[in-house]
């Protein structure tokens, strides 16, 4: 390891000194602001260190992380979650009882795990990335124990991530008997000078889709989402939605482009049925929700449908085209996401989780600010014009017209279809009168930090939404630098 | 001879994870699961991953089900842990992983009598092994090391609330 690799490290080795930093404060002093402030100071210095080399050639640390623009990016993108999700956490957990100060070294470990995975060109750190953010995970989704249905949600997310952890390392076994070696790069060359295909390898991807499609939640392993998601605190489940999906798909992305695998015809017909899947079953379950952290569940499980249709495009179209779309519906899928369940986690109060759609009733007259802001995100997450789901779906469709799937692009037609009625569900109770309910005004406490994130995100999805050319500018900039 | 060993450890692997996973009560679950692991061990041996294989046997079998069993035991606490205890030890629940214990016993015989040569040609030893792990894979051994950091601190927070219950009962 040489100076220059460590340069490029840095945002990685930041926020694993961080973890470490603020897990020997805790032993020193149990202070839930300093906690706070401290795991937010470990993300912004390794934001920065990202400013920093942002503009450096692509490193390869050793063969199992390679630090490029892409990477960074990512990088990038998932602090910046990290960051807002750490401030809804501040004003969630603020008024709780109990010891709250190990969720944020959780979160940074889970932050780790995430970043490793972005930036891995290895099955080796691949995995590991991913166990990082899983352990993570299981125990941030059961952090308040005392809720009933939290600690469900953390043993059906332990079981079925270890079912699906064992069907991903089974894949890498058989990609590595036949190939010898466990780099992408390496994989790629492998199967370049591969003729016919190879029924080991062809099985051992398939494994790797199914466990990965695990933790995307794609349809046909898409059980526990709606129970996590509900079972979680709603900060958490930001971070879930967005931060550990995103990770996920980066990889999976990264993978199919290094290693060459778009040449396997037969994965695509997978994906394509997996898509499809998805995008019904997600938008067709929301319609019967009634808490919205469900409704929301099901929603993510359409929209991984979504970004899987431009990633499928991969096939016919070049792979930098395939980048743009799949970053940029990802970013604008990652700020309705935490948009939308930072006004949950706002509504909420330590007695109740405001996760029932007739808590929303009258929204509009009693809170109109976060309505208006809670109804932009619900009307970006239906891609409607002016918000940055727009361009994100617009994406979606230009890459399926360009790769000519028109079955995909049909069924995300009637995905986005389904969509709109329930999103506007939500919108409309949210306007019904407030006399017909029977809920006692809440006691309003200060969220000043929650906030103030809602308002950003709201600008950023505005922003996206009318001009969306700076953002398209610096996906450019790296969507060529995978090869 | 090797390949031929191979095999009947592969059906001992085999069949003693089918056991485990269809007895009833845990602890005879678990004797099996042991059981399981240690042909996993002989199956690295065979194949000429000698520190894989210690590693297998002491982390797996030894210490991590030697835990299981303890704990699973121990919860049993009271009066019907005698008689229980009694039930676990008859005959016919430890002659089946006994059986399978002495056929892997006997194929480790075989194996360091004949001269011990693996079906492949090639040994790992410890030394190569370390050599991987600190130099290409040096990332990876601390990215392991913050993963189990990331268990330690969860273990203690969702350990925590039984720990003041059970004190809160006794005062």
């Amino acid at each position: 390891m040489n100076s220059n690799q460590f340069i490029a490290l840095a945002p990685i080795l930041i926020i694993a000194g961080a973890a470490v930093v603020t897990m020997l404060i805790i032993a020193i002093r149990r202070n839930f602001v300093l906690i706070n402030c401290v795991s937010a100071c470990g993300i912004l210095l390794s934001l920065l260190a990202v400013g920093l080399i942002w503009q450096a050639n692509p490193v390869q640390a050793t063969s199992l992380i390679r630090v490029d623009g892409y990477a960074l990016f990512y990088t990038a993108l998932l602090l910046l979650t990290g960051l807002s999700v750490i401030g809804l956490c501040y004003d969630y957990f603020k008024a709780r009882t109990g010891e709250n100060e190990e969720l944020f070294v959780l979160l940074l470990t889970a932050l780790l795990g995430a970043v490793v995975l972005v930036s891995s060109s290895h099955f080796a750190s691949f995995f590991i990335g991913l166990e990082t953010l899983s352990i993570s995970l299981f125990v941030l989704i059961s952090y308040t124990i005392n809720r009933q249905n939290s600690l469900e949600a953390a043993i059906k997310y332990l079981i079925l991530s270890g079912v699906s952890s064992a069907f991903l390392l089974f894949g890498m076994a058989l990609i590595y008997a036949q190939s010898g070696v466990l780099d992408f790069n390496g994989i790629g060359r492998y199967l370049m000078n591969q003729k016919d295909m190879n029924a080991l390898v062809l099985s051992g991807v398939i494994l790797i889709i199914a466990g990965v499609g695990f933790k995307l939640s794609l349809a046909p392993f898409h059980l526990w989402t709606p129970d996590v998601y509900e079972g979680a605190p709603s900060p958490i489940t930001a971070f879930i939605a967005t931060a550990s999906k995103g990770a996920v798909f980066a990889l999976l992305l990264r993978y199919f482009i290094s290693a060459y695998n778009y040449s396997y015809l037969p994965f695509l017909t997978v994906l394509s049925v997996i898509a499809v899947l998805s995008i019904l079953i997600g938008n067709l379950l929301a319609l019967l929700q009634n808490n919205v952290k469900r409704l929301l569940a099901y929603s993510s499980i359409g929209h991984m449908g979504y970004v899987l249709v431009a990633f499928i495009a991969g096939g016919r179209i070049a792979p930098a085209l395939v980048v743009e779309s799949v970053t940029f519906y990802l970013v604008t899928y990652f700020i309705t996401t935490i948009g939308a369940f930072g006004i949950i986690s706002v509504l909420s109060t330590p007695q109740i989780e405001a996760d029932d759609l007739s808590f929303y009733r009258g929204l509009f007259w009693r809170q109109p600010w976060l309505a208006t802001i809670f109804t932009l995100m619900l009307i970006s997450l239906a891609g409607i014009p002016l918000t940055a789901g727009f361009i994100g779906k617009f994406y979606i469709f230009a890459s399926g017209a360009d790769a000519r799937l028109w079955g995909l692009l049909l069924t995300v037609i009637v995905g986005s279809g389904l969509g709109l009625y329930y999103y506007l569900r939500v919108v409309v109770v949210m306007s019904m009168n407030v006399e017909a309910t029977a809920i006692e005004p809440v006691e309003p406490v200060q969220k000043r930090m929650s906030t103030t994130i809602l308002a950003v995100l709201t600008l950023l999805l505005l922003w996206f939404g009318l001009y969306p050319g700076h953002l398209i500018e610096s996906i450019l900039l790296i969507s060529n630098s995978l090869k | 001879m090797m390949l031929f060993l191979f095999y009947i450890t592969s059906a001992v692997a085999v069949f003693a994870t089918v056991m485990m996973i269809t007895r009833l009560n845990a602890v005879h679950g678990l004797l099996y699961l042991i059981l399981s692991l240690l042909a996993a061990g002989v199956l690295f041996f065979l194949l000429g991953a000698h520190f894989a294989a210690v590693l297998e046997v002491i982390i797996y079998a030894g210490a991590i089900m030697v835990l299981f069993v303890f704990v699973i035991m121990m919860l049993n606490q009271g009066q019907k842990t005698t008689d229980q205890e009694r039930i676990w030890l008859q005959p016919t629940i430890w002659i089946g992983p006994s059986v399978l214990a002495v056929i892997l016993f006997a194929e480790m015989l075989i194996v360091i009598v004949s001269g011990g040569n693996a079906e492949t040609g090639q040994i790992v030893d410890s030394k190569q092994v370390a050599i991987a792990l600190y130099g290409p894979y040096l990332l990876a051994v601390e990215l392991a090391s913050m993963l189990l950091l990331a268990g330690l601190v969860g273990a203690y927070h969702l350990g925590k609330p039984m720990l003041k219950k059970t004190l809160g009962k006794r005062a």
